[in-house]
């Protein structure tokens, strides 16, 4: 996916993971983008190596008293991808807040 | 964080969680389910135990709808990546896409002509007056044209099993046929405006039509043929390049192309010729010999 291709919402959620956002409701919460946008954005990202996937250790999950997610993080293409986005949609940095707190 | 909801929220969510989420669960192919049942879970939860979200189903029933259809459209895109997956590149899909062109031609055509009757006039016309002049011509070009691989190369091509040889045929023929049947569509499409617009001059434009609509797109099926795995039928896929480049053009390099089933691949050489190197298919259920060099 060149950065050319990049739709409005595959921008948005590229910047949210690039800000920390890793799961599903934590992009959805952030971007206000419906379920049915983010999932499929993300399994279309992933399957096109701009994001990878990786699930939360066990052990951080039970000290949390929680089961554990699927944490989504942008590859070395996704990053570049973001930067091109970030350049062609400058509003997009005042949009979205940075994580205070990184969950993992 | 955890805060003790309303029963109806708890409700809405219970019900998405227990009823929905094992019903699209369904929709995922069965090596990535248990994956993805994992990840709602953990998504339910947090949902459950976040304030605001769990706050936003329990006002409105468009929120409960959304993450429906979310949780719907997740599942339905990893059975439709799955299908695509596993169809991309096949015989089937190949045989499929010409025939939906040649479908949405004749629609087209349809429309334009008004009924049945009148486009059975128009394309008999067309095929008996100017189709048959072109067509023959039109395939002896295409077939003439393509470079002929000496019986000397021929050590892999085609020594499978006859089902293979004849299924490989088979399919080529089917392909050639549909390529035919479109092209003459896509003139005769091209016909009827041009016809209305500039009268018995539109003939000749006609034939120039046909002749390269034809030409090209039996040509197309024949290449396409080229780069499909002898036995899966497969398009070949992931490029990579072999072989030191060559200066002074007696060192073999090229490209080499693999079947995604791992059926076997096709060496094509960087410069072809009838004094030089052809397409090499090298099947991976033969052993083939460490100092076989490709065919010269």
């Amino acid at each position: 996916m060149t950065s050319g291709k990049l739709s409005h919402t595959v921008a948005i959620i590229l910047k949210a993971l690039s800000l920390g956002y890793q799961f599903g409701f934590d992009i959805m919460e952030v971007t206000g983008l419906p379920s049915g946008t983010v999932y499929p954005a993300l399994r279309r990202l992933e399957r096109d190596g701009l994001v990878s996937s990786n699930w939360e250790a066990e052990q951080q999950a039970l000290k949390e008293q929680r089961p554990a997610r699927r944490y989504y993080t942008l590859t070395r293409l996704g990053k570049e991808a973001e930067s091109a986005a970030t350049v062609r949609y400058p509003l997009l940095s005042r949009l979205i807040p940075e994580k205070l707190g990184n969950t993992r | 964080m955890s805060q003790p909801q309303p029963p109806s929220q708890k409700d809405r969510l219970c019900r998405l969680d227990a009823w929905l989420l094992p019903v699209a669960a369904k929709l995922v192919p069965r090596a990535r389910r248990s994956d993805w049942l994992r990840e709602w879970q953990a998504e339910f939860w947090h949902l459950r135990h976040t304030q605001s979200h769990a706050q936003k189903i329990s006002d409105s029933a468009v929120e409960v709808l959304s993450l429906a259809w979310g949780l719907i459209a997740d599942a339905g895109w990893f059975g439709i990546n799955s299908v695509r997956e596993s169809r991309r590149g096949t015989a089937s899909a190949c045989l499929l896409q010409l025939a939906i062109a040649c479908s949405a031609c004749l629609v087209i055509e349809l429309f334009c002509a008004g009924s049945w009757h009148a486009l059975g006039m128009v394309i008999i016309h067309y095929f008996v007056d100017r189709f048959m002049l072109v067509a023959l011509p039109a395939i002896f070009v295409a077939l003439a044209t393509m470079p002929s691989r000496p019986r000397k190369c021929n050590r892999t091509q085609h020594a499978g099993v006859p089902t293979s040889r004849a299924r490989w045929n088979l399919f080529l023929t089917a392909k050639i046929v549909l390529s035919l049947i479109f092209g003459f569509l896509f003139c005769v499409l091209v016909s009827l405006p041009v016809s209305k617009a500039l009268g018995r001059y539109g003939d000749w434009l006609d034939v120039i039509t046909s002749t390269i609509v034809l030409t090209t797109s039996l040509r197309l099926a024949l290449d396409d043929q080229k780069h499909r795995c002898e036995r899966c039928l497969r398009l070949l896929r992931q490029p990579v390049r072999i072989g030191p480049p060559s200066y002074n053009l007696l060192n073999w390099n090229g490209t080499e192309l693999a079947c995604a089933e791992g059926h076997g691949s096709l060496q094509v050489p960087e410069m072809q010729g009838s004094w030089c190197w052809y397409d090499l298919w090298v099947d991976s259920g033969r052993r083939v010999p460490l100092n076989s060099e490709p065919c010269i």
